[in-house]
């Protein structure tokens, strides 16, 4: 049976490289290719929580094929508990695996095992790369609210060299410069806060306070935009969403708009000037330049995972979350279904590898 | 392996080298009493398996019990960890655990966990397949798991002590004593287990990580006998206190601590034509449970189960017996994630067993609950046997149950949603015994059809909640077979079950997650005076691990030897043995990424006195 799948897996990547061999040909002179999962994009599945793995999918730009689960084809091993996102950095690519607390790191084209990080990781969450160094958020022990923070990982040994002590709950993270603006989410509680991290000196230079539990961000231009969920009906306290504007140059909130007090907004994406999100099974959209947040929206579904690519939006649906989900691809001009793709167990991320 | 497993079983079966455990009936002597006199006297059409004291004292836990020895798969979290059923394919919630009659799932999450049970409590265990929430309520819809303790009225007393020591540091140590006499009878009995549980997962180089685990069980059983009462008085007292195991991905830093006690007071009154059974009870549960083991938060939950129960047996004639039941349960739940709450059940039923002829019988039945703030549908049963031949006995029977949504499904937070209703289910069996000098034969069949399941799954908020959405089918064939037989001081006797198990969701069209369509048990036990062996072994077929039947745990067969010999005089009997737990080494799961336990074995010494 895994000769069979190893076999399937052979024929997709010789299918792959002949495609890409065939499109290069055009060219006179046709570079190596990196490896077969060069041109194409990663879906990010969690996989079971506690009893399995979670897995990577590879799908090729042109969604002319699929490979389902990479890393145990390539390595004949599993990536760990909860693969919770990936990052890349130079020829490599980090993928965290949360309830395993550790950090696969493998060749991005090749998916080759390179390294596996686990000293001085607990309950990671999402890395980035500055420079030479990776930064990956940490929850601590997820039921103690003081023991977070970010890793700093020398990426030339990949190992954890130092850590900085953070508020509760730290989970998205962008670089900006030599800036890292960290979104603390809250863990299994609440927060509302932005850490600004200097990597030059790995310090915290400055937090600033948002709306409750921000969950995704993106840069434009200078502007970073935080959609912050507000606390959920369960909370002590429940509290409405917001979208939240930050200046990356003061470090201050510049812009606050507030949804009504049931709404819990997730999976800010953007491209170009648009922003987009999800709120109760709807995806909507907004152009930075709005003064006020849409009411109509553009595409209907849950989605786990969401990004805005192209022209595209890939959206992932976890399904029952017991197995596999699909991967879905709209067109953001006509908002039409272009793709559906089964994909792994509980598919979160999406991640273009060029 | 699985063709080989069953061709093996039909060939055994076909040449009618085989018995069964089952027996149809629990003698009833006038001496030995037993508090469930529902099984006894209101099962006839359903097929019961007792298992004896010897194989209850050769096991650990009672997941070990059943897995050797019932079609029942058991979906264990790593040795020793939380275990639960699957009986006939239902789900975890939908096997009633009834100890001395009552009713003991747990009221915050509605299942057993059968490594909490220990089964030397027990003096038998009886396996009652099929239907039966109008005698035993909610959650009787796979099938019951009756714990029964006897009293037996006659002068005797005995002593038992076990002691066993094993590999991965497994100490167990049990102690019973019965003391009787024609009006009193007395027992009390101790048990406890600890483990390092650090088998290693074969094909790997990791172990079980935090696996230890340690359970202590004690508890006593009093009778008096006046006249015409009869007064008694079961308790028992359950403390464990586990880590929970790694899985091969994912280390585990939890711990877990329960504490069970039950008490049941009985007063019967028997008249000539009627009997007349007042019983009070209470039931306390109480769990901690700290994702660090390092640290000292928990999440908790605790409940109280108050419950007053009056039937009145009456012999309408000869040969029609009925019997009026009136029960009222008060539940006060309390736990970190679901406040505190209570329901009050009250309820009727109504049974009749009618032997029309000696060689037939027929039995109905009809349940109604009340003030409950869900649905409390009209439940019913209806039940026959009928012995065709000296050599051939058919039993019919069908049933409506149902299954109350738990605490934790209404109350949790967050998700707990108060408007569930109870799932119900539908179902009928139809059941062959053969008997053939010491060959016994069993055949059934069963169909269950469930709806209104509750599942978790998000809201439109990302909340996980509960709804009554799921419908699933059930049905599939069970063969049993016993033989016996010695020569001169040779003793053999043979024991096998098979079963196919078919349970799909209806939306889905997919079996159901952990429900091997194969299962098959096989127990030897050669006796030559005071030694014997004994090999048992399981098969456990493919079952899949996720809802779209791509995920699967692989099928696997375990065998254990045991070998035992018997010292000293027949007041004083010593008994040696070793046990050797799968003998093949064979890497097996029963929870996908769970490695179980590699082979193993353990010396035991057992004193009667």
């Amino acid at each position: 049976m895994k000769i069979f799948k190893q076999l399937t897996y052979l024929l997709v990547a010789t299918f792959l490289f002949v495609s890409c061999s065939s499109d290069d040909d055009a060219i006179d002179s046709p570079p190596l290719p990196l490896g077969d999962y060069e041109a194409g994009f990663f879906v990010a599945n969690e996989g079971p929580f506690g009893t399995g793995t979670g897995t990577i999918t590879f799908v090729a730009n042109d969604f002319s094929s699929v490979s389902q689960s990479i890393y145990n084809t390539v390595n004949s091993s599993d990536i760990g508990n909860v693969v919770n996102s990936m990052g890349f950095y130079a020829e490599s690519a980090y993928i965290v695996a949360n309830n395993s607390h550790l950090v696969q790191v493998v060749n991005r084209y090749t998916f080759e095992s390179e390294a596996t990080i686990t000293d001085g990781l607990d309950n990671p969450r999402n890395f980035v790369a500055v420079g030479d160094k990776g930064y990956i958020t940490n929850w601590g022990d997820a039921f103690v609210e003081t023991d977070d923070y970010i890793a700093v990982v020398d990426l030339l040994t990949n190992t954890v060299t130092e850590t900085i002590a953070l508020p509760l709950g730290p989970e998205k993270v962008i670089a900006v410069g030599t800036n890292l603006y960290v979104a603390h989410q809250g863990a299994y509680g609440q927060n509302n806060l932005i850490s600004v991290i200097d990597t030059t000196t790995d310090t915290v230079s400055t937090t600033i306070t948002v709306g409750d539990v921000p969950n995704s961000m993106v840069l434009i231009g200078s502007d970073l935009w935080v959609l912050c969920g507000g606390a959920p009906s369960y909370a002590t306290v429940e509290t409405a969403g917001s979208l939240v504007k930050v200046s990356t140059a003061t470090n201050t909130v510049s812009a606050t708009m507030t949804f009504e007090v049931t709404e819990h907004p997730s999976l800010l994406t953007s491209e170009g000037s648009d922003l987009y999100y999800t709120l109760n099974g709807e995806v909507y959209t907004m152009d930075v330049a709005a003064a006020t947040l849409p009411t109509t929206s553009i595409i209907s579904g849950f989605f786990y995972g969401m990004t805005a690519h192209n022209g595209k939006l890939y959206a992932t649906d976890a399904g029952d979350y017991a197995s596999d989900g699909t991967l879905k691809v709209y067109d953001l001009a006509t908002q039409v279904e272009e793709q559906s793709i089964t994909v792994g167990i509980i598919p979160g991320g999406i991640y273009f590898n060029n | 392996m699985n063709r080989q497993y069953c061709l093996i079983s039909l060939f055994l079966l076909c040449c009618g080298f085989f018995g069964n455990a089952q027996t149809d009936t629990i003698q009833r002597l006038d001496t030995v009493v037993l508090n469930d006199s529902k099984l006894v006297h209101f099962s006839e059409g359903f097929k019961l398996q007792t298992l004896s004291d010897s194989i209850l004292d050769n096991h650990t836990s009672l997941t070990d019990v059943l897995r050797f020895s019932t079609p029942i798969y058991f979906k264990e979290n790593g040795y020793g960890m939380v275990s639960s059923p699957s009986f006939r394919g239902t789900n975890a919630s939908q096997t009633a655990v009834i100890w001395n009659g009552i009713p003991i799932n747990s009221a915050l999450n509605g299942q057993t966990d059968f490594n909490t049970i220990a089964p030397q409590a027990s003096d038998a265990i009886t396996v009652r397949s099929g239907g039966g929430s109008v005698p035993y309520g909610s959650g009787a819809i796979g099938g019951s798991i009756h714990l029964n303790n006897e009293m037996v009225f006659k002068e005797f007393s005995e002593t038992d002590l076990k002691l066993l020591y094993g590999s991965f540091g497994t100490v167990e140590g049990n102690f019973k004593t019965k003391m009787a006499s024609k009006t009193m009878f007395a027992d009390v009995h101790v048990n406890f287990i600890s483990s390092e549980n650090d088998y290693e997962y074969l094909e790997t180089d990791q172990k079980n990580e935090n696996g230890e685990f340690n359970r202590f069980n004690a508890g006593t059983d009093i009778g008096f006998k006046r006249k015409n009462h009869l007064f008694t008085w079961n308790t028992n007292y359950f403390l464990g206190k586990r880590n929970f195991s790694n899985t091969i991905t994912a280390i585990s830093r939890s711990r877990y601590e329960d504490v069970t006690t039950r008490n049941l007071f009985s007063w019967k009154v028997f008249g000539k034509k009627y009997e007349s059974t007042l019983k009070v009870a209470h039931l306390y549960e109480q769990y901690w449970y700290f994702a660090n083991r390092e640290t000292n938060n928990y999440d908790g939950g605790r409940a109280h189960t108050l419950l007053s129960d009056y039937a009145f047996d009456y012999k309408l004639q000869k040969d029609i017996k009925l019997s009026f039941n009136a029960n009222y349960t008060r539940i006060e739940g309390k736990g970190t994630n679901i406040g505190t709450n209570t329901r009050n059940t009250l309820t009727f039923f109504l049974m009749l067993h009618h032997q029309v002829t000696d060689a037939f019988s027929y039995g109905a039945s009809v349940r109604q609950s009340f003030l409950n703030d869900f649905d409390n549908p009209f439940l019913f049963s209806a039940d026959a046997s009928y012995k065709v031949a000296d050599w051939y006995t058919v039993k019919a029977n069908g049933s409506k149950n149902y299954r109350v949504p738990t605490f934790n499904d209404l109350y949790w937070n967050a998700g707990g949603n108060d408007a569930l209703q109870p799932e119900s289910s539908l179902q009928g069996e139809l059941s062959n015994v053969f008997h053939f000098g010491k060959l016994q034969l069993e055949a059934t069949a069963y169909y269950i059809h469930s709806n209104e399941l509750i599942q978790w799954r998000p809201n439109a908020s990302g909340v996980w909640m509960p709804e009554n959405v799921s419908e699933v089918e059930n049905y599939g064939g069970e063969f049993s077979a016993t033989y016996k037989t010695s020569f001169q001081k040779h003793d053999f006797e043979i024991q096998a079950n098979y079963a196919y198990t078919k349970a799909f969701n209806v939306e889905k069209q997919k079996q159901q997650l952990y429900v091997p369509f194969h299962k098959a048990t096989g127990l030897f036990t050669y006796t030559y005076n005071r030694f014997q062996f004994e090999y048992q072994s399981y098969y456990n077929g493919k079952a899949f691990t996720t809802t779209d039947n791509k995920g699967s745990v692989k099928a696997h067969s375990v065998s254990n030897i045991r070998t035992s010999y018997t010292l000293g005089p027949k007041t004083n009997l010593i008994m040696l043995g070793v046990n050797a737990n799968n003998i093949f080494n064979t890497y097996y799961e029963n929870v996908a990424y769970r490695p179980m336990p590699n082979r193993n074995i353990q010396t035991f010494i057992n004193i009667k006195f």
